[in-house]
């Protein structure tokens, strides 16, 4: 299948990840950090809190400050902020450490929530790609998700999108759902297809603890039929000359998502929000840092170290997994480089679990060194990220 | 205050589980102010934790309670306990040897149950007197007068004046002792004879070394003695004697017809078997006591540690298990499919459950056990005769001649609307009837069986057959000729030793074809689909397979997630520690015992 060369960012990448946790109604599979709206959006504090909240991870960043390559504007629903409230974040964000040319900024967006005005002022903003989660065209399985929008206000929300300027747009899309038959995921993925975006994210329903779904789950097709979906999903993506490079991830050529690759090839990013998450290096030694999740406590407490929930070095023999975890998600897999520049660790010290994954036929070798997924293994990446535990 | 042999009385408790003999030994410690009540815990007798959660005592020990009865006098009760399970029926009759009667305890609400049963029988053969008593008439359902007469009905002792009482709420507790002190005779025995005392039980103290629970029918024995045992025939020395009140009380000497404990410096418990005689070095009795016997191990498996490099620490928590157990063997086995581990011999099921569970619990070990096999002999071409206590060992047709199965005598105890299907049920079982009684409202059965069936699931069946009302006791009588077969399995087409077994040639096919179905599902999905023959020989009679799990993946994972991807990963490698990998096939500790469970279907 042709495609890019493998997904090798520079390693001095930055991801910024922004979090709006407000949505209209939560949804009964999700378990990202979202609270139902009760009431307008506090906009301008909100604004406020994120640009606090981002001094103080600069300030914990020292030398290593660099422009962002990529940002990603994801929620909670961030289409509820209007296009001026987002160009203040933006604005902000190249007042402290700016973006680089090539910058991906993403924006997620519901179908639910699109006004033309918004999306022109996210244009304007800077915002050069959307996220829009369709998750499904048809109704009823729109409705057996919980989902506040329509087959039509998804076709209106491409046609919006591509009216204020947007030509590089992802769609979310799931299968699996209750009730789903392979003729149905493939006519949802048909309309996608039509609908010419440069992103398809095609994502198994997955039924997350502490969300309405786990406690109440929903009968979903078993495991043999979704295998079968998903087999004949990814036969028609490569069809329409969408190339897999991630488990859930397909592109057209050049259009990988420059954000998401950096937290599959264990790069650096900022988490600005509530509940986001960051990780970066510094001297050499990889951090994890996540902020207070409740909008309340974080608009009380961002700006200053009592917004960090949790805020820790990730331990040294944590590293081969967390690494192994997000590189072999990858079609392409990683380089021994790309390990030990990640890690700062030899890449002997992988040596025990890539033995057991040889031996169980779960890892590819080729000629160019890359180590990745074999078929089998990436058919079962738990148990081979498994190995690394 | 001296107390003479006419003074003493020694007696134990014979009843069912839950029928109350902890409860009314307690009562009776209480009385007798052997401990203060607020050092009371309830339910001294049955030490061990695992004991007390299932309510059963394993290993016996005694309190001697100085209570002054009604006449002014004080007389030293000696109270023995008994283990209380089928499977320790030689250790039950070995501590009613230490005594001159039994009280049989008796839930009056649910009535006689078989092992109550069996143990009066033998206190009765053993010439103790047996007092019935009738416990819980507090609770509402209680009925003392149909109870009473099952006693009389099915033991055989008069019960119409048994004492009514409850140990719980207290009423007539003390009437117990009075009628124990009047109705039991005192010990005889000769205190001038040469000491000859019977070694009631023994346990591992490990600040002691080993302690023996001693009845001293003879003679007497004091602190600095030097004895001898009788079978090892090693001498020691006396450095410690005494009694429990429960508290432990040293004292200089033990008398003719006194129950107490003993430490002689024997380091293993081997050294002091149950049953044996402890006679004086220098001057010892003509004979041994009468009933020793050496513990024989009837029931086998193999227990194997799921991480090999747990296989010392295994080979430790069993020597020191052992220390307290004599009836526990072992030996090191090496199993193609399971590597390293030790083919141990247990007295029953129940045994083999305590023995498992402290493995796990206690010593934190993670093991596969393997189906429980009995002992087979083997009669070889030659002439000779071999025994095989593991299924993987039998020779290959045509290198032996016959094969012989242990045959037990079972006695099922139940009311009548379930003799039908108990009935049935020992048939299939290969059961063969020897007697049926009609006691009252009870009947009792005494059928042999090859013991190979009782310990494929007997229990549960029989539990389910009866709704839970029969009961039931057993012992080893003869080993039997019969047309037997090893059951070979195979996975991905490679034979798994330790899930081979012996079965009856004429229910094999159906085993065969139930043990693949069961195997299916207990084997999870796996990368690759998992073939499973059950074979005879050469011929393959059944099979299943196991389709390949086609995909196991998360589906997302972003900046987020990395902690709660790990637990959910992390969460699957902990299912995987309780599988053994096979060749490449993991396999769940259920798939080894499948072959119990395998009758169970309808």
């Amino acid at each position: 299948m042709p495609g890019d060369p493998p997904s090798d960012l520079p390693g001095d990448a930055l991801g910024l990840y922004l979090h709006f946790p407000w949505c209209v109604r939560k949804c009964p599979y999700c378990d990202f950090n979202s609270h139902a709206l009760r009431g307008e959006v506090p906009e301008a504090d909100y604004v406020a809190a994120l640009l606090r909240d981002l001094d103080a991870d600069l300030e914990s960043l020292g030398d290593r400050v660099r422009p962002a390559s990529s940002a990603f504007l994801g929620g909670g629903t961030p289409s509820l902020f209007s296009g001026a409230a987002i160009g203040q974040v933006l604005d902000g964000v190249r007042q402290r450490l700016g973006f680089t040319d090539e910058a991906e900024i993403t924006l997620e967006a519901n179908p639910g929530t699109v006004d033309e005005a918004h999306f022109a002022g996210y244009r304007a903003a800077g915002v050069n790609r959307l996220s829009i989660g369709v998750q499904s065209f048809n109704p009823a399985h729109l409705q057996s998700l919980g989902r506040i929008h329509s087959r039509d206000d998804a076709l209106r929300a491409m046609r919006v999108a591509r009216g204020a300027g947007f030509e590089n747009v992802n769609l979310d899309l799931m299968f699996g759902l209750p009730g789903q038959s392979a003729d149905q995921a493939l006519a949802d993925l048909a309309q996608a297809i039509d609908l010419a975006p440069t992103h398809l994210s095609v994502y198994q329903l997955t039924l997350e603890p502490n969300t309405e779904f786990a406690a109440r789950p929903p009968t979903l097709p078993d495991d043999d039929r979704i295998a079968d979906m998903q087999a004949a999903l990814q036969a028609r993506l490569a069809d329409a000359g969408y190339a897999q490079y991630e488990v859930s991830a397909y592109a057209r050529p050049g259009r990988r998502s420059r954000h998401n690759l950096t937290y599959w090839t264990f790069g650096d990013y900022l988490g600005i929000g509530a509940g986001a998450h960051g990780k970066w290096t510094r001297d050499g030694q990889p951090r994890r840092r996540a902020k207070h999740k409740h909008p309340k406590t974080y608009l009380a407490t961002a700006g200053s170290a009592a917004c960090w929930q949790e805020d820790q070095a990730v331990a040294t023999a944590d590293l081969p997994f967390e690494f192994a975890m997000n590189a072999l998600r990858l079609v392409d897999g990683f380089t021994p480089a790309q390990f030990e520049s990640a890690t700062g660790l030899p890449v002997s010290a992988l040596d025990v679990p890539l033995g057991a994954a040889r031996r169980q036929g779960l890892l590819d070798d080729d000629a160019s060194g890359r180590l990745r997924a074999s078929a089998l293994g990436y058919r079962h990446l738990n148990r081979l990220t498994g190995l690394f535990l | 205050m001296k107390q003479t042999i006419s003074h003493i009385r020694n007696f134990c408790i014979i009843a069912h589980i839950d029928h109350g003999k902890s409860t009314l030994a307690d009562r009776f410690i209480q009385i007798c102010k052997g401990l203060e009540l607020r050092e009371m815990q309830e339910q001294v007798l049955d030490s061990n934790p695992i004991e007390r959660e299932r309510g059963i005592t394993i290993k016996a020990q005694a309190v001697s309670l100085d209570y002054t009865a009604l006449d002014g006098k004080t007389y030293q009760l000696n109270l023995i306990d008994t283990p209380g399970h089928v499977d320790f029926s030689y250790e039950v009759s070995r501590s009613l040897e230490a005594c001159e009667g039994a009280l049989l305890v008796v839930d009056a609400s649910q009535g006689v149950e078989a092992q109550s049963v069996a143990n009066c029988y033998t206190a009765l053969e053993q010439n103790l007197e047996v007092l019935p008593v009738l416990n819980k008439v507090d609770l509402a359902n209680a009925e003392p007068e149909r109870v009473a007469d099952e006693i009389e009905q099915v033991i055989g002792i008069e019960a119409k004046n048994a004492l009514r009482i409850s140990a719980k709420t207290g009423l007539n507790v003390e009437a117990v002792l009075e009628s124990l002190i009047e109705k039991l005779p005192a010990p005889q025995g000769d205190p001038d004879a040469p000491l000859q005392a019977l070694i009631a039980d023994s346990w591992f103290d490990p600040y002691l070394g080993v302690v023996s629970l001693v009845r001293i029918i003879n003679g007497s024995m004091r602190k600095g003695q030097k004895i001898r045992i009788w079978t090892t025939g090693r001498d020691h020395e006396v450095s410690v004697l005494g009694v429990h009140t429960p508290k432990r009380v040293v004292k200089d000497c033990l008398k003719t017809g006194e129950v107490g404990f003993m430490v002689s410096g024997i380091k293993e418990i081997f050294g002091a078997p149950v049953g044996d005689t402890i006679t004086d070095a220098a001057k010892p009795c003509s004979a041994a006591l009468p009933g020793f016997r050496k513990v024989q191990p009837r029931v086998f498996a193999g227990m194997f540690p799921i991480d090999a490099d747990d296989f010392e620490d295994f080979r430790e928590s069993l020597q020191k298990l052992r220390l307290n157990d004599s009836a526990l063997q072992f030996e090191p086995e090496s199993s193609s499919a399971l590597g390293f581990g030790f083919r141990i011999g247990f007295l029953g099921m129940l045994h083999m459950e305590i023995v498992q569970e402290r493995l796990e619990r206690e010593y934190n070990l993670n093991l596969i056990t393997t189906a429980p096999s009995v002992v087979y002999e083997v009669l070889m071409n030659d002439g000779s005769v071999t025994k095989i206590e593991n299924p993987s060992d039998l020779p290959t047709p045509g290198e032996y001649d016959s094969l012989n199965e242990p045959i037990i005598n079972a006695r099922v105890l139940m009311p009548q609307e379930h003799v039908g299907s108990v009935m049935q049920l020992c048939m299939e079982k290969r059961g063969v009837q020897k007697n049926l009684r009609y006691l009252g409202a009870q009947v009792q059965m005494e059928v042999e069986m090859p013991m190979a069936e009782v310990v494929v699931d007997f229990f549960d069946r029989l539990k389910s057959v009866s709704r839970g009302f029969a009961s039931f006791e057993y012992e080893f009588v003869r080993f039997q000729p019969a047309d037997l077969v090893r059951l070979d399995v195979l996975v991905n087409g490679e034979k798994v030793d330790a899930l081979a077994s012996i079965v009856h040639r004429d229910t094999a096919y159906n085993r065969g074809r139930d043990l693949c179905e069961k195997m299916k599902e207990v084997i999870h999905r796996q990368m690759f689909d998992v073939a499973i023959q059950a074979a005879i020989g050469s011929k393959i009679i059944s099979r299943s397979t196991v389709k390949a799990l086609r995909k196991d993946v998360i589906a997302k994972c972003y900046g987020g997630d990395v902690s709660r991807k790990r637990k959910l990963l992390e969460k699957q490698k902990e299912g995987k520690k309780r599988m053994k990998q096979v060749g490449s096939v993991e396999i769940p500790q259920e798939a080894f015992l499948a072959v119990l469970g395998i009758d169970r279907r309808k």
